[in-house]
This record gives structure tokens, C-alpha cells and sequence, in this order.
């Protein structure tokens, strides 16, 4: 059928200005709500911050610097996310490369493998809160089972074993999810680099390394940014797994400015703090995406 | 125009369901009374219930775990949303909550009801820590759990081994060597404390803290923790801490209690809201085997710490007089027999020397007594941070992070913080 | 690598995803004293549904439920309506001063907010609007929380459509608002489906906004209620993972019955699963 040259702007004036002012009008609603639900509150937090005692000053912020507390739970907050990171990152690798061969019953894996994620975080708290407990918990019952001592596992409890726990709940819930999206990433790579590698007679980790990597740089790219910026403000499941404990051991930065706000009702300090947790994530999205803008023109 | 129709019909299908969620409560006569979770709150949850059956008044009950508990009541009195008439609070929260000015001052709404103030059957302690300033200022709480620590001991472990009871903390500490080395194969304990942070450390270590010399604050109102007193008493707890069972440092009250029910320790500070547990088939081993008496001595006389659960009214209550109706009928002799009769710790002295609780309840001697030589944590506003702090660096200390010396210089130089913020 | 060695790997990690979850399944149906047993006991036990019957009759988390789904629901449907008229707009119109790229950008950059920095001011707005203990806080909430994915997923599906078929719709003589509804929504029905599903599962999840706005039994949703079992004194295992099971059953439902757009909706569209 012929494209006629009548456009759409057939019709009155009144028809034509409707025309123009309709993807306004389409977008204002979402982005009022925006600005009432997201850039509004940052703006009232930045008065909130500015109030320190019964009147106006950076009293706030100055106090960031000398607050032992604060700069801690910062430190333990980078941990957390660089440890994750790294082992959801190669655990998820190592499984999409599994996973990337003809293997029977794929669709089932992948199905099953994604429930971790699905879970709340709280609920995932939970469960391994309760396999994690030292005299009734599944994990140490089982150690005993074999013959582990596990007088000195007492995980949740112990400074050293407390960060690792709460890493490992994260790497259990957040794995499938690096997993599910390389997986995606290696089977939209066409076979034609891999037939043209293998005709070069490239091994296998040369072939990982000059065709794989670089095709999967997209996909690992927007995996980082995603599981980096949930790491940094994780809470829901530390919340329910140690509080913080013990004494501080775990305490993420999200969890400390909680606790100043209703806890202590310091809503000034609170604010602050959220502003150079703010600052930080904004800083590191930036990184990452100007990486994505630079790869994906490559 | 289509376009604007359906909007416009969308946004009115999206304001109806969102008026229809408002949650109004409905009218008639209603109260709405937060309390916390576990035993303490349930012997009001009870009587909540009862005086609905009574009185034809329903009760609305929200129940929070303790650290939750503060942080609803802060948030409503706060927002002043109302959305308590009646509110359970620990009395170190208390200072807080009065200094801000959220809680109604009960005499006048006694004095409506012919009372001139609390009644003298009251235990003096508990009626202390309802008044802002303690003890001397107005009343602005009626106390309902009477709890004040005792120290609880296997007396059959004990006769086994022929120990005597405990009177200081150094016979604890023998005691607790000899019972572990005796009885290590049966897997027991000789002690079990909790030193989780926050309010768990620091209720434990109080007693200890205290009979040691130690104080928290000197007459100006600076900390004083790392006096060479402190120091002492926290290097005993860690001392102790060798005879509890490992991943004590983050212990609450409900792994200390599981301990004690288990079998699988001998000795530890505790609540007199546990006791009835001991007897009951269904969770505990140790029916009849527990002896529950004052704390022992150091340096200084053994003083408990008092913990009792006050009844107060917030200011933003829309149902004051209701309320307060609840309140003076919760708090008689009569009701709080009856919640005597169920486990609760009453407040009123009649009640611990009346036959048929004693009879029921032979620790009441000894909880009396707790009781009024008991001992309230330091009344500062402030309380809830500095025991956040405290019960950091004590718990840091009881996981081998930080020396005792270490730990209590650093609380003390962030206590100091705290307090000159406060200022 | 060998086959068997593949398997083998892929049989572990399926293991070890599942197993937990299974784990506090049985403790769901044990009694108390079954649940402290040691060894533990992983298939040989008695179930019981008592800690069903404690948590949603006894206690109140039928209510948490609830609450959980109206606001869920509410808050999805909400912001599918806003966030499928910005994304048609988006992928539709190019706009002066490149604003299509540009607004698309700036609303997902508030996804990018750690939920805590806007939980704190939310809060006291809530507070001082009186909508604190209400439904109605978090389905707007989460109306917010859930526009920028909305947004990206279907701008996304949106450009996969042709324009071939809106313009003919267009010179027959329908609007513009015509055609979206009678051609380009229907063919992407399945991907606002996918999104719907998306949105549920993460209003349903979410914990943080629901803690701070919610003080209240007929307020609280189901996150907050299971968190508030753990408490200082009692533990209780059972009612709490009685509330996880039911809790996960749902969103296991909808999650199986996405999968196709699992990858999409996880990467906020930018990976093509």
C-alpha cells in the first residue's frame, strides 16, 4: 500500500499543536512524580543536614571527619562490595561458560538458579541466619557431622567470621543474577569470531581472552555497575543477619546513617552522611558508564 | 480527547484505591497500646484482654521486638501521630521520652480520679523511675513489670560439687572453673552471659561494673568508665567469658535463656520474667533445679540493675482518659495479682509478700529484696546512645578485638563526645 | 572439560541455591523440638503446620499479606500507567535539545539513589503530610521506585516495534493515542506483562521504605513483619520461616512464568536476554 503523503498533521491547527504538545504531556506525569519523590526529598535533605542543634551550620559535615564510627563503617562497606563483587563476578563467569554449552536440561538450571535472587532479602536473611547459628544451625551440625570442630565457627558472632558470613549470603542471593545476565551476553556473541579463531588455531584461553572477553565487555560492564551500586547500599540483609555486630564488625554505612536517624533521631547527621554516600555512588556510576559509552562505540 | 479521558479516568481509579487504603480506624470505643515482644509484654498483652472482657473496651495491640519498640514509640511521638494511647517502655528510655516533653503528666488525671499520686503499696524503686527528675520530679509513668536482676545458679550442679552458693564474684568464678572442669563432658557450662552490643553487654556488665567501684559518670557528669575500677571489672567479665559457652559476644537474653533451659549452663544474671519458664515441661530440663538469688559482691555491696516496664500515656493521645482508666485498673493490686498469678514481676509490695504468689513464686523474697536495693542505669537523656556506644566496645572487648583497657579508654572518649553534643 | 565434570558443577550449584531454602522450608514444619535437634535433621521428621496456623491466624501476618499485595499491586499498576505513556513518548518523539536522551538518562539516574538517602527526607515529608502508618505512603513510594525501570523496560520494547505499523494506523485517520492503543500496545503486551510481573516482585520484596514509613500492625508489609520476629528474647524460628515460605511462593510463580524477560528486566533493558 502506497505511503500517502498526507502526514499525521492533517487537520485543523488545534489537531497540530496537540500533535507537538503530546510527548510532553505523555512524559509530565512520570517525571512530576520524579521530581516529587526523588529530587524533592534531596533537596529538603540538604536543609536537614544544614541544621545541627537548635539552629543553622555545616556542624554536620565537619563532624564526618572526627566520627571514628562513620569512616569504619565506610572501610567495611568497600570490603563488603569488593569481596562480593569479585567472587559474584567469577562464580557467575565461571557458571555462563558452564552453562553456555549444549547441555540437557539448560532451561531447568537456569530456572532453578535464579530462586536465590528472587527471595526477598530479608527472607534470605533468615534462612541463613538459622543455618548459620552455632549450636542449632544446619552448617555447623553438618561440620560436626564430619568431624569439624566447630567450637570457634560461631559465624554471626565472630568479628572475623561475621564480614565473611554476611558476604557469603550476598554471594549466595547475587551470583545467579551475574550469572543470568553473562549467560545472555555469551549467547548473543555470533559463532563467526569463534570459527575464525579456531581456523587461526587459537587455544582455548587465547580464544577466551581475544574473542570471548571482549564481545561480553557490554554485558560485564552493565553486571558491574548493577551489583556495585546494590553493594554499596546494602541493608536489608545485614539488617537480619548480624545488626551491624559484633560490635560494629559489620556495620555498612547504610545500616550507621539508619541507625542515626531512628535510632538517634540525629536527622541532621543522618543527612549528611546520606550526602557523601550520595556523592560516592554518583561518582562511581559515572566511572562505569563512561566506560560503557567508550566500549560500546568500540 | 480520548486521551484525556482515559487519563482523567485512570487518575480517579488510582485516587479512589488510595483513599479506600487510608486506614482510618474505625469509630467506637478504642485504645491502641504498643508493647514488646517476648514475656515481659505478654503478661499486659493478657491483661488487655481481660479488661476488654471486663469493660467492653477493645485494645488495639501492637507488638515490637525491644530495639523496634523504641525506635515506633520515638517515631510516633516524634511525628506526634497519636497512633498510641498507651505505650510499654523500658525505664532507661524513659529520661528521653520525659526530657522531650512526649509523655502526659499522670497526676492530674489521677487527681480527676480522686488519687492524689501512685498509692504507697508501690514499691518505692519502681515508682523512682517514673518521675522526671528520677525520683524527686512529676509522674509521667505507673511501673508494671518489676524486674530487677537476679542471679540464677544450679543449686543441684552446685550440691553436687559442694559449693556453697555464690556471695562474691570471685566464688562465682570459682565456681564456674570447677563446674566447667568437672562437667565438661556433659557438655556444661559453668556460665553464660550475653554480650551482644547495645542494651544485652551493657545489662549484664552493670552489676558487675558497679560492685567493682566503678561509675559511670563522676558528680560533673563526665564519663568515667576506664577508672582503674572499670578496667578491673571488665577484665573480670572477660575472665568470666572463658566459662561461657563460645560466640557469647553476641548473645542476647534469648541464647542465654535457651542455655539455662537447655541444661547446658550453670550460672547467669537474668530476669525474673524467666523464672516460670524453668518450670514448664514443655521447654525446659531443668525443672526444679534452679535457685534464684541477689547478685554477688565485689568491692562494693551486689546491687542489681533495675529493668522495669513502665505504662506511660504520650501526649498526642487523642483517648488520654480512657487510657489512663486502663492504666490505673492495670495497675492495681487486684489486676496485677492476677497477672502476678500468670508470671509477671508485680511493682506493688503487697503483692511480692502475699501467700498465695509466695507460695507460687518462692523467689519473690529475693526479687523484693532485688528490688529495693535495685539500682537504675544512669537517667541521661542521652542513654540510648551512650549505651549503643558502651555496648559496643564491650562487646569488642568480649570478642578479643579490643583489650580491656583499650575498650573502656575508647567508650569513654566517645561517650564524652556524646555527652558534649548533648550539650 | 568433560561432560561429567560440567554436570557435576552444575549439580553443586544447584544444590547449593536450593538447599538453604529448602532448609528453612522444614523448619516451617517442625516443632520446636525438632528444630534445635543435632544432628540436623533434613528429611526424617514429623511436619506440623502449627507454625502456619501461629503466624497467620494467631498473629498478623495474614494482615502484613495483605498489606504486601494491595501495595504491591497498587504501586505497579501506578507506575505502569505513568512510566508506558513517558516510554511511548521516549521512543517515539525525538525531542529539541536532545530531551529524549536526556530525560530517559535523568530518570535512570534516580534509580542510582541508595534507598537510605532518600528514606531519611521521606520520612519526615511523610511525617509532616500525616501519611506516616498508611498504604497509601508506600504505594507511592514504590510508585517512584519502580518508574525509571518502567520506563527503560518499555522504551525498550517500544523500539522494537516497526513505525511502519503506527504510521499506517496514522494515515487511515486514527490519532496518535489511537494507534498506541489498538496497534503498538497489543504487540507489546507480553513485555508490559513481563514488567508488571518485575515491578510486583520488587515492591514485594522491598524492606527499607516499608520499615521507616511503617509503624503500625495494619501497615507493616510482609518484609517488616518476618524482621520483626527477631526478637530480643524469642527467636521465633518457626513463625518467621512459616512467613518466608509463603512469602517467596508468589514471586517463585511469577518469576518462573517471566523467565523469557528474566534478563532484560534484570539489567533494566540494557541486555537483551
Amino acid at each position: 500500500m502506497p505511503k500517502s503523503r498526507r502526514s499525521s498533521n492533517a487537520g485543523s491547527k488545534r489537531g497540530a499543536r496537540a500533535q507537538t504538545l503530546l510527548p510532553y504531556l505523555l512524559i509530565a506525569p512520570a517525571v512530576a512524580v520524579l521530581l516529587a519523590l526523588s529530587i524533592y526529598p534531596l533537596i529538603y535533605s540538604v536543609s536537614v543536614s544544614l541544621q545541627i542543634g537548635d539552629g543553622w551550620g555545616i556542624g554536620n559535615f565537619a563532624r564526618l571527619f572526627s566520627d571514628n564510627f562513620f569512616l569504619t563503617a565506610m572501610a567495611h562497606t568497600f570490603v563488603f562490595a569488593v569481596a562480593a563483587l569479585t567472587c559474584e563476578f567469577l562464580l557467575g563467569l565461571g557458571l555462563a561458560l558452564l552453562l553456555n554449552s549444549q547441555i540437557r536440561g539448560r532451561g531447568l538450571f537456569r530456572a532453578t538458579l535464579l530462586v536465590p535472587m528472587m527471595l526477598p532479602p530479608v527472607v534470605a536473611g533468615v534462612v541463613w541466619r538459622l543455618l548459620l547459628n552455632p549450636n542449632f544451625g544446619a552448617i555447623n551440625g553438618t561440620l560436626k557431622q564430619i568431624g569439624i570442630d566447630t567450637e570457634s565457627l560461631t559465624w554471626t558472632a565472630s568479628p572475623r567470621l561475621a564480614m565473611l558470613s554476611v558476604i557469603v549470603v550476598d554471594v549466595w542471593q547475587w551470583t545467579p543474577f551475574v550469572f543470568l545476565v553473562l549467560l545472555a551476553g555469551l549467547q548473543a556473541i555470533p559463532q563467526e569470531p569463534y570459527e575464525a579463531a579456531l581456523i587461526d588455531g587459537s587455544s582455548r584461553w587465547q580464544t577466551f581472552r581475544h574473542v570471548t572477553l571482549p564481545l561480553l565487555k557490554p554485558a560485564i560492564l552493565i553486571v558491574l555497575l548493577l551489583r556495585t551500586m546494590d553493594l554499596l547500599r546494602v541493608f536489608d540483609q545485614i539488617f537480619i543477619l548480624t545488626e551491624g555486630g559484633p560490635g560494629f564488625a559489620t556495620e555498612t554505612i547504610s545500616l550507621y546513617i539508619y541507625r542515626t536517624a531512628f535510632r538517634f533521631f540525629d536527622f541532621g547527621y543522618a543527612a549528611a552522611m546520606s550526602f557523601v554516600l550520595l556523592a560516592l555512588t554518583n561518582l562511581i556510576s559515572i566511572f562505569y558508564i563512561r566506560f560503557l559509552k567508550h566500549e560500546s562505540r568500540a | 480527547m480520548r486521551l484525556i479521558t482515559l487519563l482523567a479516568l485512570l487518575m480517579g481509579l488510582a485516587a479512589i484505591s488510595l483513599s479506600c487504603n487510608k486506614d482510618q480506624p474505625p469509630a467506637g470505643k478504642q485504645l491502641t497500646l504498643a508493647i514488646v515482644s517476648g514475656v515481659e509484654g505478654d503478661a499486659l498483652k493478657q491483661a488487655a484482654l481481660d479488661y476488654e472482657a471486663e469493660k467492653g473496651v477493645h485494645i488495639n495491640i501492637a507488638q515490637f521486638p525491644y530495639a523496634n519498640l523504641f525506635e515506633k514509640e520515638m517515631i510516633d511521638f516524634n511525628a506526634r501521630t497519636g497512633a498510641y494511647d498507651l505505650v510499654m517502655m523500658d525505664d532507661p528510655w524513659f529520661p528521653t521520652f520525659a526530657t522531650k516533653d512526649f509523655l502526659t503528666e499522670l497526676t492530674p488525671l489521677l487527681q480527676k480520679r480522686g488519687q492524689n499520686g501512685p498509692d504507697s503499696d508501690f514499691v518505692g524503686a519502681s515508682v523512682a523511675v517514673c518521675r522526671h527528675p528520677y525520683e524527686t520530679g512529676a509522674l509521667y509513668a505507673l511501673p508494671y513489670v518489676g524486674n530487677s536482676q537476679l542471679f540464677f545458679y544450679r543449686k543441684d550442679v552446685f550440691a553436687k560439687h559442694g559449693l556453697n552458693p555464690p556471695a562474691t564474684w570471685d566464688d562465682v568464678l570459682a565456681a564456674a572453673k570447677t563446674i566447667q572442669e568437672k562437667e565438661s563432658a556433659a557438655g556444661m557450662y559453668g556460665y553464660v552471659m550475653r554480650a551482644a552490643q547495645g542494651n544485652a553487654a551493657v545489662a549484664d556488665f552493670m552489676p558487675i561494673f558497679w560492685s567493682f567501684g566503678g561509675e559511670m559518670f563522676d558528680a560533673s557528669g563526665k564519663p568515667t568508665v576506664n577508672t582503674a575500677e572499670g578496667i578491673a571489672a571488665l577484665e573480670f567479665m572477660l575472665q568470666l567469658g572463658k566459662y561461657s559457652p563460645p560466640g557469647y559476644a553476641s548473645f542476647n537474653a534469648d541464647e542465654v535463656g535457651a542455655h539455662l533451659l537447655q541444661g547446658t549452663a550453670a550460672m547467669s544474671i537474668n530476669w525474673p520474667a524467666w523464672i516460670t519458664k524453668f518450670d514448664d515441661p514443655a521447654k525446659s530440663k531443668v525443672i526444679g533445679s534452679m535457685e534464684f538469688t541477689n547478685l554477688p559482691a565485689a568491692k562494693k555491696p551486689g546491687q542489681a540493675e533495675i529493668g522495669n516496664w513502665l505504662i506511660a500515656i504520650p501526649r498526642a493521645s487523642q483517648n488520654a482518659e480512657a487510657a489512663m482508666d486502663f492504666l490505673v485498673w492495670a495497675t492495681s493490686a487486684e489486676q496485677m495479682k492476677r497477672s502476678a498469678l500468670r508470671g509477671n514481676p508485680p511493682t506493688r509490695r503487697s503483692l511480692f509478700q502475699d501467700a498465695e504468689l509466695v507460695k507460687k513464686h518462692p523467689a519473690y523474697p529475693a526479687q523484693l529484696r532485688s528490688l529495693e536495693t535495685s539500682r537504675p542505669r544512669p537517667r541521661t537523656p542521652q542513654w540510648n546512645e551512650i549505651e549503643n556506644v558502651f555496648g559496643i566496645f564491650l562487646s569488642k572487648a568480649n570478642s578479643g578485638e579490643l583489650s580491656p583497657a583499650e575498650a573502656m579508654n575508647q567508650a569513654n572518649a566517645e561517650i564524652e563526645k556524646i555527652v558534649q553534643r548533648g550539650q | 572439560m568433560s561432560r561429567a565434570l560440567r554436570y557435576l558443577l552444575l549439580v553443586l550449584s544447584l544444590v547449593a541455591a536450593l538447599a538453604p531454602v529448602y532448609w528453612m522450608f522444614t523448619i516451617s514444619l517442625k516443632s520446636e523440638v525438632d528444630q534445635f535437634a543435632s544432628p540436623p535433621a533434613w528429611f526424617g521428621f514429623t511436619p506440623t503446620l502449627e507454625h502456619y496456623y501461629d503466624a497467620f491466624v494467631t498473629r498478623s501476618f495474614g494482615e502484613y499479606l495483605i498489606t504486601s499485595a494491595v501495595v504491591a499491586v497498587g504501586s505497579t499498576l501506578c507506575a505502569l500507567v505513568l512510566g508506558t505513556f513517558a516510554a511511548y513518548a521516549l521512543a517515539r518523539f525525538r525531542l529539541p535539545y536532545d530531551l529524549d536522551r536526556r530525560v530517559s538518562l535523568w530518570i535512570l539516574s534516580t534509580r542510582m539513589f541508595p534507598a537510605i538517602v532518600t528514606a531519611v527526607p521521606l520520612f519526615l515529608m511523610m511525617r509532616d503530610l500525616r501519611l506516616l502508618n498508611t498504604k497509601a505512603a508506600l504505594i507511592i513510594v514504590y510508585t517512584a521506585f519502580n518508574l525509571p525501570f518502567v520506563v527503560w523496560m518499555m522504551r525498550g520494547f517500544f523500539d522494537e516495534v516497526p513505525r511502519d505499523l503506527e504510521e499506517a494506523a496514522l494515515v487511515d485517520g486514527d490519532s496518535r493515542m489511537g494507534a498506541l492503543f489498538r496497534v503498538v500496545l497489543p504487540l507489546v503486551a507480553p513485555g508490559l506483562a513481563a514488567t508488571a510481573v518485575f515491578c510486583l516482585i520488587v515492591s514485594w520484596n522491598e524492606f527499607l521504605f516499608a520499615l521507616v514509613l511503617t509503624q503500625t500492625d495494619a501497615s507493616m508489609t510482609l518484609p517488616v513483619g518476618i524482621a520483626g520476629r527477631v526478637t530480643q528474647y524469642e527467636i521465633k524460628w518457626g513463625v518467621m520461616s512459616a512467613a518466608g515460605a509463603v512469602a517467596i511462593v508468589p514471586i517463585l510463580v511469577f518469576a518462573m512464568a517471566m523467565q523469557k524477560y528474566l534478563v532484560r528486566g534484570l539489567s533494566m533493558g540494557a541486555v537483551k536476554g
